[in-house]
């Protein structure tokens, strides 16, 4: 890492040349599958497919392929009727001398035989099969590596999302998007080409049979620019119902979401009747809407699946005509009719592929959506990496406020300066700031004015990763993933030897009771760790924080239900984790107060009163209220199994 | 409720595109605005579904799960899009008929008639319109007939998640369920929609022209099918097997991706914290390469049968031609009659190729029927009796009959306990860690069932009693506040969303949420989230709270959810718990002596066994268990108020 000497200092070096290297970024696990070598198009006035074209570019080469060998076995399979129709001509066709009425060829030999037709027909119809199956594979592989493409692109876009996106952002939402939105687009361009290069058939179809007689190509061709006009308005007035039925599934998604992680509130007041009835109603909703495509829907395909018939009808109707006044043969009826025939199910597919679009149409702008939205806190172009943390830690007053500028003040001319070493404890009522403050520091959102200053530095003049991978954090909420317990606690330094595992969780009370588990450490925790008890997870959350071993520490609430005589253990541990290290503990109960040299009170957003226990008790008398309910209040613990399954 | 609000709310759900307060996320795009307008202008209101849930599956939800038992409660619209496919594929037949008709006596050399040439024309195009018409109601009424079965699953399924029990919820991840309401149903969707009209219209086809193929020459006939079928049926049957075995995969493995986003999604706060976004970019990456990997497979299995059958379809003509010829050179079968066959052969494979498509998309229909049949013969642990009653309105006695209970019944956690609980007592559990005091609560509100013994509620055993009968007199406190996506008013009335105004606001009162009230800018009408952060820990357990003081409660289970608050919300809530306590039945899981002592007895468990039963008081001169606990809280206590410095 290069050290930067013009920038304020030993603690500053530049971040380095790719993220992958970085030292802040836990190691990645072997990746078994590349990335995805493009994103969007990020110009939002081009059109939904020409912004995905990057993708589609990206692995244009078995698309081509694709494409070439289906359009060649479009053509070889346009051989066979020919091969067939001059067989019957030239090896079956018992009577020589007779004159054809049609073609008025005298036909005067055998000359061929019958089996070298045969052999042909087989050999085209072999060479036809492998370039189907090919072209057919390589098309399927492309769809698919577009469907990886996209859930990676919005994975990874989902990841750099910023808090107050995910403050207004219901996962519902999210996962609808990156199921059916991803999954109609797929669809699309998995058939549309396909469809396209069958179409294309129609060109090869329409030359043979301006050869054969150019008015009536023209004639068979003459419904072919209504069924265009008709895709066109069918466009139109299917995009809004598509759309509809879209957001609506999204609706669905969203219910379903919480009534799984609410699982417990549904269960407890009996709401299973009332939760069924406002999913009974989304869904009626969804059931509106796809009924209003099955009407758009069949008053516009049975136009465009007919029209060809029409066409056909013409045909018949002038072809015969010619025929009968001896201006066309018999025979180039026939060929017309087989012509026609082979168009008419590309543009059967055609209507489907233009309803398909539309659903693609509407599901890549939800998707665009996500992936327009652009993170608000990211690293500044020449934000440097915080090295070497001594653990300095200083609000400057800080105004905040959640959402838009009418968004009351959380905070307000906050100032705090925490020395390295030092620990310091946030007391205050609900709501007064207290956890604001500990997610100000490790910048899940930035100030509205004022600055968060880390030895020195702005949090905002240095990278992300750099400065989270100093503060280690433990949450009120105690979330884990349902991995094994070794894998939670190792979340944050996932190449931690299993001695430094049991340390931690040592250091945490957390050693004991997973001891105990059946599978120790490798049991795998339920969804969201429920299987856990309430203070049980809070241990593990520890232990994961401790592992990362940061110089600076917040722990918002952290041991609220850890019973006292485990908290009294830990109290241990963390009296001498906190030696040499910057700690903010927000909490309420006085023992953990107790671990602080200094106590800081909030209330409505700014500090009225700091200074050690003693100095509050004696100066400030909402202090002294505090810690008089709280002489009352918190008294031992009786057990932390405050399971919520 | 509101609960289905969220990304697109605006659609349908007040004025057309109003923003919806807080979510400026996924408002109508503006070139859609206007269509999406008109659309809606048409869109009926509707009352609020009536929906009875019961915890009793009715019998017709206990059949096993098929698409056709699922079709056949619509036997109107079943019949009559069947008999509009009927009609609809002999009107497809009739136009190459008039053709042959047309061209065979019209346009006859020895004697051109052209009206007949026109009659035919005009024929067909009559069959054309009856066809589109035909088309046009089919597409309308299979249209309907798809969205009422979508909806009738959905409905299904999310019942039947509402019956399972907890024990379900906490084994299987939340994403895996998601995807079988969301992505399994959204898949089937194509399939009731388009595919099995087109199935059954290529079958009748082929019926159709079977028929004209012996009609012509029974001999060649049998030939020919005799050639073509076996090969077909057993590349049908290989295909079958290998893509059930493959969509089986996909299926899981759509599931692992959406598990995977789901956790990453409400586990976004630790994943930043601990800077894992790189890491799990990489892991998610694996997750959908692995999901692309099941999809490359059916991939492969599709792209053999495709143009594998197509080279059989080619092969049979080429066995037709050198057979045909063959008899042809033979005389015994003329020329015209030979091409005539080709002509109808052609015509009996075009079908199959579309019908391959088909079998496609029903194999992917069938593999999402079965996870959902897996899902829906998923007995909850927990159910309620065949013949249960509903539970009296109650006066509060429980008692614990001789209970003994293990999550994993090779290991109980509970042992013989026996306890009463007299009307209007108030009774608090205690004991360390792991006692089994949460548990006891859980078997009062009947999450789980005693392995042993029973719990009775005014005598009544819990197990035969109705679920919602007995939860609806429960109240219960989670430790764990969650909140569902709507307005604070929408979650303080949850278990009673026909609350009025002044009860929601006695609510807010009573718990002292009034101050929160008053600063939010839509007071309780307020927009709150999943994660909102705008709401501390604290306030979220007020709004817990008060959503169990509305629900009015007879017996109320609290597990201490006072633990996060500060203490000056931990007055307010002293002073709600005194008011809710008041002439009812309650169960303190209590976590500080402060609690346990307002109680009328304490009961002191460890180790699954009750230890002491008794009034503070009593078991503090009894000199027993309580009183060392007590007698460590009062040192606690007074250490508490000299802390360190």
């Amino acid at each position: 890492m290069r050290v930067l000497p013009g920038l304020s200092g030993r603690h500053l070096s530049m971040p380095p040349s790719t993220e992958t290297d970085s030292a802040f970024v836990p190691g990645a696990e072997p990746a078994h599958y590349d990335a995805p070598h493009a994103s969007i198009d990020p110009d939002r006035s081009k059109t939904w497919l020409k912004r995905a074209m990057p993708i589609l570019r990206s692995h244009q080469k078995i698309f081509i392929v694709s494409l070439v060998l289906s359009f060649v076995g479009l053509v070889l399979q346009v051989q066979i009727p020919k091969l067939l129709s001059d067989a019957i001509d030239n090896s079956i066709t018992p009577h020589p001398a007779t004159r054809d009425p049609i073609t008025h060829h005298v036909i005067v030999h055998h000359g061929v035989p019958l089996h070298i037709y045969v052999w042909w027909i087989v050999a085209l119809a072999v060479a036809g099969v492998v370039a189907g199956y090919v072209s057919r594979l390589y098309l399927f592989q492309t769809a698919y590596r577009i469907e990886f493409d996209l859930r990676n692109i919005i994975y990874e876009h989902l990841t750099k999302m910023s808090f107050p996106f995910y403050d207004r952002v219901q996962s519902g939402q999210l996962i609808s998007r990156a199921n059916s939105d991803i999954r109609s687009v797929q669809m699309y361009m998995t058939f549309a080409p396909m469809i396209l290069v069958q179409c294309s058939i129609a060109l090869v179809a329409f030359g043979f049979m301006l050869w054969i007689n150019v008015p009536l190509a023209f004639v068979a061709m003459v419904t072919m620019p209504f069924v265009y006009l008709t895709g066109v308005k069918m466009r139109k007035s299917m995009f809004p119902v598509s759309w509809i039925i879209q957001a609506r599934l999204a609706e669905v998604a969203t219910i379903v979401d919480e009534n799984i992680n609410g699982v417990r509130v549904v269960k407890s007041f009996a709401a299973e009747q009332q939760q069924l009835r406002s999913l009974a109603k989304a869904a009626d909703r969804v059931q509106w809407g796809y009924v209003k495509d099955a009407d758009l829907r069949a008053r516009w395909t049975p136009t465009i699946q007919n029209l060809p018939q029409l066409g056909l009808a013409l045909v018949l109707l002038v072809g015969g005509y010619m025929v009968i006044h001896g201006h066309l043969q018999l025979g180039a009826i026939v060929a017309f009719y087989s012509y026609l025939l082979m168009m008419q199910a590309p543009f059967m597919m055609l209507g489907m592929i233009i309803m398909m679009g539309q659903r693609a149409a509407a599901s890549a702008d939800r998707i665009y959506e996500i992936l327009d939205e652009q993170p608000t806190i990211v690293d500044r172009s020449g934000a440097v990496d915080l090295v070497d943390c001594e653990g300095d830690v200083r609000f400057a007053s800080v105004d905040f406020a959640y959402g838009g500028d009418e968004a009351p003040l959380v905070l307000s001319n906050f100032d705090l300066h925490l020395s390295p070493g030092e620990t310091v404890a946030l007391v205050g009522r609900t709501g007064a700031g207290k956890s604001t403050v500990a997610r100000l520091l490790t910048r899940f959102y930035d100030v509205t004015s004022g600055a968060v200053e880390v030895d020195g530095h702005d949090v905002r003049e240095v990278t992300l990763a750099s400065l989270r991978s100093h503060i280690g954090i433990v949450l009120d909420e105690p979330f884990l993933f349902s991995i094994s317990i070794r894998d939670n606690i190792a979340y944050g330094r996932p190449t931690a030897q299993m001695e430094e595992i049991e340390a931690a969780a040592r250091a945490a009370g957390a050693d004991e009771f997973i001891s105990d588990l059946p599978e120790g450490y490798d049991t795998v925790v339920g969804e969201r760790g429920y299987t856990l008890s309430g203070g049980q997870r809070q241990r593990i959350a520890i232990a994961r924080t401790l592992l990362v071993n940061p110089p600076i520490l917040v722990l918002d609430d952290a041991t609220s239900a850890i019973d006292v005589q485990v908290e009294q253990q830990i109290h241990g541990a963390l009296r001498v984790l906190m030696e040499g290290r910057t700690t903010l503990i927000i909490a309420h109960r006085l023992s953990t107060i107790s671990l602080a040299d200094r106590v800081v009170l909030l209330d409505g957003g700014a500090i009225v009163a700091d200074g050690t226990h003693a100095e509050l008790l004696a100066s400030t008398p909402l202090y002294a209220e505090v810690l008089a309910q709280a002489e009352e209040l918190d008294g031992v613990r009786l057990g932390d199994e405050a399971e919520v399954n | 409720m509101a609960f289905g609000g969220g990304w697109g709310g605006g659609v349908g759900a007040g004025p057309p595109g109003a923003p919806v307060a807080g979510l400026p996320f996924g408002g109508i795009p503006s070139e859609l605005q206007a269509g999406v307008d008109h659309l809606l202008a048409d869109e009926p209101e509707r009352g609020e579904p009536e929906i009875v849930f019961s915890q009793q599956p009715r019998p017709d939800e206990r059949v096993r799960l098929s698409l056709w038992r699922l079709l056949v409660r619509y036997p109107r619209m079943l019949v009559i899009s069947g008999v509009l496919i009927v009609i609809l594929s002999v009107a497809l037949q009739v136009g190459p008929k008039l053709t042959e008709i047309a061209i065979n006596r019209g346009m006859n050399p020895k004697h051109y008639q052209f009206s007949v040439v026109v009659w035919a024309a005009l024929a067909y195009l009559v069959a054309t319109a009856i066809g589109a018409l035909c088309q046009r109601w089919q597409v309308r009424v299979t249209g309907r007939l798809a969205a009422g079965v979508m909806n009738d699953l959905r409905i299904k399924i999310f019942s039947h998640l509402q019956r399972l029990s907890l024990d379900f919820f906490t084994a299987e991840k939340a994403g895996v369920i998601m995807t079988r309401m969301t992505s399994d149903i959204e898949n089937l969707q194509q399939l009731l929609q388009d595919g099995l009209a087109q199935f059954a219209i290529q079958g009748l086809t082929m019926v159709v022209i079977s028929v004209f193929l012996f009609t012509t020459n029974v001999r060649l006939a049998f030939i020919t099918l005799f050639l073509v079928v076996p090969i077909l049926t057993a590349m049908s049957v290989w295909f079958h097997r290998r893509s059930e075995a493959g969509y089986d995969k996909v299926r899981d493995g759509i599931a692992n991706v959406m598990a995977d986003l789901s956790e990453s999604l409400h586990g976004v706060r630790i994943v930043t914290a601990h800077n894992r976004q790189r890491r799990n970019v990489v892991h998610h990456r694996n997750v959908v390469g692995e999901y692309r990997d099941a999809n490359n497979y059916t991939a492969f299995v599709n792209s053999v049968y495709g143009p594998g059958t197509q080279l059989v379809g080619v092969l049979g003509q080429a066995a037709l031609l050198a057979i045909g010829g063959d008899m042809v050179l033979h005389h015994t079968l003329s020329v015209g009659a030979l091409v005539e066959f080709f002509l109808y052969l052609n015509r009996f494979f075009a079908p199959i190729q579309l019908l391959v498509q088909q079998y496609n998309s029903y194999q992917q229909g069938q593999a999402s029927v079965l996870k959902l049949r897996t899902l829906l013969e998923t007995e909850p642990d927990v159910k309620e009796a065949v013949d249960a009653e509903e539970l009296p309105a109650i006066a509060g006695e429980i008692v614990f009959d001789k209970v003994a209970f293990g999550y994993d019944r090779a290991t109980p956690v509970i042992h013989g306990v026996s306890l009463r609980i007299a009307p209007g007592e108030t009774v608090a559990f205690v004991g360390p860690t792991g006692a089994g005091k949460s548990t006891l609560a859980k078997l009062i509100v009947r999450f789980y069932d005693p392995t042993e013994g029973r719990v009775l509620i005014d005598g009544h055993d819990i197990a035969s009693v109705t679920l919602s009968s007995l939860r609806r007199q429960l109240g219960v406190v989670p430790q764990e506040p969650f909140l569902f996506a709507g307005t604070i008013r929408d979650n303080i009335s949850f278990a009673r969303p026909e609350a009025s105004d002044a009860e929601v606001e006695e609510a807010v009162r009573t718990v002292g949420l009034s101050d929160l009230i008053d600063r939010m800018p839509q007071g309780v009408d307020t927009v709150v989230h999943e994660r909102g952060q705008s709401l501390s820990s604290g306030e979220r357990q007020l709004i817990a709270l008060a959503r169990a003081f509305l629900a009015h409660p007879r017996v109320l289970v609290l597990d201490e959810a006072t633990s996060n608050l500060d203490l000056q919300s931990e007055t307010k809530i002293e002073a709600a718990l005194d008011i809710l306590l008041e002439a009812r039945t309650a169960v303190l899981i209590a976590h500080r002596l402060s609690t346990a002592m307002k109680a009328d007895r304490i009961v002191v468990v460890d180790e699954g066994r009750i230890v002491e039963v008794g009034p503070h008081n009593e078991l503090v001169a009894a000199g027993g268990r309580y009183a060392e606990m007590y007698a460590t809280w009062s040192s606690q206590a007074e250490g508490a108020s000299s802390p360190r410095h």
